[in-house]
């Protein structure tokens, strides 16, 4: 019961956030009282029942916050004897039904507004269409909750109090569909820190790209990224061992893959592609579905990826789709196709450790070892991710050469004066 | 009390000559610790950073503050990576102690200056 309230007031949250920011423009104010509206909900619905129309309920009673605040607001500022007249407002009137599906849509674009920074579309996407805690995106990203508040608060005020949806649409959804990319992201890599008190970003990101397809069933690469993420995140449980450590893709145990996700994802792409424009997130949720159909890494069907990573280098060319196309050209035509594909390449600053990481992975495979190692070694010292460098250390340290390899560094780095801690005396002879 | 418990940039070179086996080991007891630490409450923070050859320097040169390539100490004794925890200066020391033991590598222990003014 808790948890189906929970569900329903998730949805309807943006929804009542959307409404009232539309109509009084301060996404401040009404953010605080759609919390409270949403928190008078938690208190007395699983008591009385859930009012036949909820989210009515839910925008009266916010409305009525948000009028109490405009009177404590007014009266602070005259008891101030601020010469800044109160703001105008308009008193609501009866309670109309309006469009509620445009106002999360509305609410998102604004959330995802280019002029913002990428942190700040983030936070801002959790808050108010997530309607995550403040805590629990700070938590999330391993940040103070004081730091994420202003960062949060920051968002806003660039906003402002214009809660008008971009006019073009199309360059708006592109903003959109990449800040939920990097939500879901953020969760499927960071596989660091605590993950017990840790929000979960990926399912909250398909959470809200599900919302958005349902709002833009005809919008071809929102179902692409819908399906990139379901048929990528079902492969999270076989993803890392029991102590978080990373497992690539051919060693992963597929029988550990999420089946109903792989199953919901591929009917998603099989209904999207062909009646839509082509997009990236349609192509690379194809070449996920490849991998997801494998019985085995072996059985993989690495021409059918060639000829997908072929199309995406022709629908959005970049470092990192020629990096894949070359992974999937090694697979196809062995490992010397792939490394001469790589060498067209030239690395650039966020692309390097993934250069050297795919040059290593190719060399070793063509038996070059003593490169192969040079290559993980300096992919280790050029990535950000903390698992990924335990990982290309592990692989270096395979192709290490075995002379002399466990001599003691005891004592190599020696020096100062011991302290002799009462604490812990020395014994006695 | 609050220490910073600092790791460094040598550590990376000692990795190149470990094994397989040494290597995840110790990241295992890396992970295991920070998760000891966060349970118990005592860890305030923990990072470790990239690796210091890729690292930038301000230095003021003619005049002008430029951004030069490279760390400011040398690679090996450059800051790789820090817990701070809040604990005791002994509790401090034992904490570096169990990582030390097995890297064999130095780790510098320093109190942050948090304490109230007292004059």
């Amino acid at each position: 019961m808790r948890q189906s309230l929970e569900v329903l007031l998730r949805e309807l949250a943006p929804q009542v956030l959307g409404t009232l920011a539309r109509q009084y423009g301060d996404l401040d104010s009404c953010e605080d009282a759609t919390q409270e509206a949403l928190l008078a909900a938690l208190t007395q619905w699983p008591v009385q029942g859930v009012p036949s129309q909820p989210r009515g309920w839910l925008l009266t009673v916010a409305r009525r916050s948000l009028v109490d605040y405009w009177r404590r607001e007014t009266a602070r500022r005259r008891r101030e004897e601020r010469a800044g007249e109160p703001q105008p407002f308009e008193v609501p009137g009866a309670d109309e039904q309006p469009a509620d599906a445009d106002d999360t849509l509305t609410l998102l674009f604004l959330c995802c507004r280019p002029t913002l920074t990428p942190a700040a579309q983030i936070a801002l996407t959790l808050r108010a269409v997530g309607g995550l805690t403040t805590k629990e995106i700070a938590g999330a990203f391993f940040v103070s909750e004081a730091t994420m508040a202003k960062r949060i608060s920051r968002a806003k005020q660039s906003i402002g109090h214009s809660f008008e949806r971009p006019k073009d649409l199309a360059a708006g959804l592109g903003a959109v569909l990449s800040v939920l990319y990097l939500i879901f992201n953020e969760g499927y890599t960071a596989t660091s820190g605590p993950s017990l008190h840790r929000v979960d970003l990926s399912t909250e990101a398909i959470r809200i790209t599900r919302l958005l397809h349902r709002l833009m069933p005809a919008e071809g690469e929102v179902a692409g990224l819908l399906a990139l993420m379901l048929l990528t995140d079902a492969r999270r449980p076989a993803r890392t061992d029991s102590d978080g450590s990373l497992i690539p893709l051919e060693d992963q145990d597929r029988s550990l893959w999420d089946q109903v996700a792989i199953q919901e994802g591929i009917a998603l792409l099989t209904e999207t592609l062909g009646r839509f424009p082509v997009g990236q997130y349609q192509i690379q949720a194809a070449v996920a579905a490849v991998h997801d159909e494998a019985p085995t890494a072996a059985a993989t069907d690495w021409r059918q990826i060639l000829a997908l990573y072929t199309t995406l280098e022709h629908v959005a060319p970049g470092p990192m789709v020629t990096l894949s196309r070359a992974v999937a050209l090694a697979n196809v035509h062995g490992p010397r196709a792939g490394l001469a594909l790589l060498d067209t390449l030239n690395a650039e600053d966020n692309t390097t450790h993934r250069l050297d990481a795919v040059r290593a992975h190719l060399l070793e495979l063509a038996g070059e070892t003593d490169q192969a190692r040079h290559h993980y070694l300096r992919a280790a010292r050029t990535t950000a991710s903390l698992p990924e460098q335990h990982y290309l250390h592990l692989r270096a340290s395979r192709l290490r050469p075995r002379v002399d390899a466990q001599k003691p560094l005891r004592n190599r780095y020696g020096g100062g004066v011991i302290i002799k801690k009462d604490t812990n005396p020395p014994t006695e002879e | 009390m609050k220490y910073m418990i600092m790791m460094f940039g040598g550590i990376g070179e000692t990795l190149r000559d470990r094994s397989p086996e040494w290597i995840n080991d110790m990241q295992k007891l890396l992970m295991g610790l920070d998760a000891e630490l966060r349970e118990s409450g005592e860890l305030v923070d923990s990072r470790k950073l990239m690796d210091p050859a890729a690292s930038k320097t301000v230095r003021y040169l003619a005049s002008k503050a430029v951004p030069t390539d490279g760390p400011f100490a040398e690679v090996k004794e450059s800051l790789a990576g820090y817990w701070i925890v809040e604990a005791t200066e002994e509790r401090a020391l034992e904490i570096a102690a169990t990582v030390v033991d097995y890297i064999e590598f130095p780790m510098e222990v320093r109190q942050i200056m948090d304490q109230p003014p007292e004059l």
